[in-house]
């Protein structure tokens, strides 16, 4: 998995003002638990998971997810947030071996 | 090209750096704590089970036979005001720990909607919790069976 952290974000073309508008990300991420074992040599596979996903919208906060291996592999998340300028919507996410990565999507309000 | 003296002292670091690890390693991978429902609400809300109160404005949007337990699409909204909402929990009571995640909101989300892939260890409930600005928690569950679980 050479492209761990990568991540692809999907924003409506067209937002209008006032509209609330869904965002839906994927990270490419094995999402281990800590619990499997590798078939072949029998040692536990380390827990690797993304644990802090942040979304920020022209320098504030719109949402934190705190997140757990209970997440699936290559995790999906979705929310929403309220349409008032256009601007940028940057995405920062880290897992727990200190991994660090950001993305980010223009937004654009007619 | 890499000397006999120099391909020697690499493998002399190896063998000390290959004994070493498994006691270090060991600790730090001794396997996680199984955990119940209860103390996973006592660790991230401070609440136990009757301290949540049922609510009909949590739908949850999730299928009621999962094939397979490492990837069940679990849809969250609410029927009430972002701005009253601190944060949106979610647990599944059969897994080794039942946290999956906390969601916290602000006013600019302009509604309260969080949608994301779980694992599933087996069959159980998958529950939403609301933590609400006033200290109400809000509550909402639904069955998901599980033919295949997820969590290795």
């Amino acid at each position: 998995m050479a492209r761990i952290g990568r991540a692809i974000v999907r924003v409506p073309k067209r937002i209008s003002k006032g509209q609330v508008f869904k965002i839906q990300m994927v990270i490419t991420h094995p999402m281990e638990t800590g619990r499997r074992k590798d078939k072949k040599t029998g040692q536990p596979i380390p827990a690797h998971y993304i644990d802090l996903v942040e979304f920020f919208f022209n320098d504030q906060k719109i949402t934190t997810l705190r997140t757990g291996p209970a997440i699936s592999k290559n995790p999906y998340f979705a929310v929403k947030m309220k349409a008032t300028e256009s601007g940028t919507l940057i995405i920062r996410y880290k897992d727990n071996k200190g991994g660090k990565w950001e993305k980010s999507v223009k937004v654009s309000v007619s | 090209m890499i000397s006999r003296r120099e391909l020697l002292k690499f493998a002399a670091v190896g063998t000390i750096a290959l004994t070493l690890v498994p006691g270090t390693l060991g600790e730090a991978l001794a396997a996680p704590k199984d955990m119940s429902l209860e103390e996973a609400l006592k660790e991230h809300l401070g609440a136990t089970l009757s301290d949540l109160k049922e609510s009909d404005l949590i739908h949850i949007k999730a299928p009621t036979i999962a094939e397979s337990g490492a990837n069940v699409p679990v849809q969250i909204s609410a029927n009430v005001p972002v701005d009253q909402v601190e944060a949106l929990y979610i647990f599944a009571d059969a897994n080794f720990n039942p946290w999956v995640t906390t969601v916290e909101f602000s006013p600019l989300n302009g509604e309260v909607f969080f949608a994301t892939r779980i694992k599933l260890a087996k069959t159980s409930k998958v529950r939403a919790v609301l933590k609400m600005k006033d200290g109400t928690l809000l509550a909402a569950a639904k069955e998901v069976k599980v033919t295949v679980g997820g969590c290795g």
